[in-house]
């Protein structure tokens, strides 16, 4: 029978980061017009800070929804409904845990949280979805690439994983 | 209170978290080098008021032109022009002068991250430096603060290409000898071509909005320069280590490929 296991991340402050960088980019975004200067002149910063303090904001809302899923055939990682990796479980190749170093090139990551493909310089582009950035990240090396995550119970997941891949 | 003095706080405090941040997370090494921001903070004003003012002054004089004609001779411009690259990326370096920085130039990687540190130190130093001297136009002075945006910007993204060069410099200092010279002449160049914008701005050569492409560039060229400098500098003995490695899981290596059959 197909059970589903459901593990969480390790707890961080991410939320906290992305979401004071979205209210800072509205408050910077809504401030000259709530100075008294016109709309004509201050819609284009409103668009551009409003649009991405507020998908700042919902990003910090989705933090609670970042887990891993693993069942017979794949593990899968998600975040809200803006991230979905599926990694069948026979593509795993290696799984080890590492500090990443970081690189300047911009990517979604911030101090406790990572999304998407982040470049990092001593592991290429990884797909992250985890509560850390670069310490302690569980990297799942595929054939289609590596993926970074970092669950609560590292070794009650790793153990999870093993045995399914060996049914 | 001029309202560029509110910004310059906000400006300085969210420059010192986002790339004192940075620094502490790319570097792998915590706060080790966070520290080195403190003493380059002051070297902006100090390199102003006391060597780029006065050689300012000498020069006008030894080209001998009278204050304020707004007809200089372009070799008094290229003067000016290259004054603050070759004084302020020597200024950014003074720090190594003292015992307890210079040990940071035992190893590439710390050399690279010391020079970053110095480098966004001074950045911010000279944000506040120049706050100070926007407060003095009777211009700009009582204008409020939430029109320094572009101010907030532009110091922001200008604290991390002060420290990209300052690496660069410092990257060299750690070679010794010619390596030396040869990396704060690049760092020179660079902060030139950083100011090139600006330069043909107040010429009246290009636009505001053009006069920003050029830094743009130059800064996506330092990054650049610097992420390669670090990518080699990791890769030498003795680079400080950024943590253990737990290997949880290796799936056999399989064959790439199956021998033939024997002939029957």
């Amino acid at each position: 029978m197909d059970q589903t296991l459901i593990f969480k991340p390790r707890p961080s402050s991410g939320w906290l980061w992305v979401g004071g960088l979205g209210v800072l980019m509205l408050a910077l975004g809504i401030t000259p017009t709530l100075g008294g200067i016109s709309l004509s002149e201050t819609w284009f910063p409103l668009v551009i800070s409003g649009g991405l303090g507020l998908f700042f904001i919902a990003l910090a809302a989705w933090f609670p929804t970042l887990r891993y899923e693993l069942d017979d055939e794949a593990l899968t990682l998600r975040y809200g409904p803006i991230l979905h990796y599926r990694i069948p479980l026979q593509e795993i190749k290696e799984m080890r845990r590492r500090n990443l170093q970081i690189t300047l090139w911009s990517s979604m990551r911030m101090p406790g949280l990572a999304l998407f493909t982040v470049p990092y310089a001593d592991a290429g582009n990884v797909k992250m979805c985890a509560s850390a950035c670069a310490t302690r990240i569980l990297l799942i090396d595929t054939e289609h690439g590596p993926y970074g995550i970092t669950p609560a119970d590292e070794e009650t997941f790793v153990a999870a994983v093993k045995e399914r891949m060996e049914r | 209170m001029p309202g560029i003095y509110v910004m310059a706080v906000i400006t300085i405090a969210a420059s010192a978290l986002l790339w004192g941040g940075i620094l502490m997370g790319m570097s792998g090494q915590g706060k080790r080098y966070l520290w080195l921001m403190i003493p380059a903070m002051p070297l902006s004003a100090l390199v102003n008021l006391l060597v780029k003012a006065p050689l300012a002054f000498g020069g006008g004089w030894l080209f001998k032109i009278p204050p304020n004609t707004g007809s200089d001779p372009p070799a008094f411009m290229v003067f000016l022009f290259l004054l603050a690259p070759v004084c302020e990326e020597a200024i950014k370096l003074l720090p190594f002068v003292g015992h307890r920085v210079r040990a940071y130039l035992d190893h590439p990687v710390n050399a690279l991250w010391a020079g970053m540190a110095l480098g966004i130190g001074f950045g911010l130093g000279e944000a506040a430096y120049l706050a100070w001297g926007i407060a003095q136009s009777p211009e700009y002075s009582s204008l409020p603060w939430y029109l320094f945006t572009g101010y907030a910007g532009e110091r922001m993204m200008v604290c991390l290409a002060h420290g990209a060069m300052t690496a660069v410099a410092a990257g060299g200092l750690q070679r010794g000898g010619w390596h030396g010279l040869q990396g704060y002449l690049t760092s020179v160049t660079l902060h030139a071509l950083l100011n090139v914008g600006a330069a043909l701005y107040q010429f009246g050569v290009i636009s505001v909005v053009a006069a920003q492409l050029p830094t743009l560039a130059a800064i996506i060229g330092l990054v650049l320069l610097f992420e390669r400098r670090l990518h080699a500098a990791m890769g030498k003995p003795g680079a400080p280590d950024t943590g253990e490695e737990v290997i949880y899981f290796q799936r056999e290596s399989k064959p790439s490929h199956q021998q033939p059959p024997d002939d029957v």
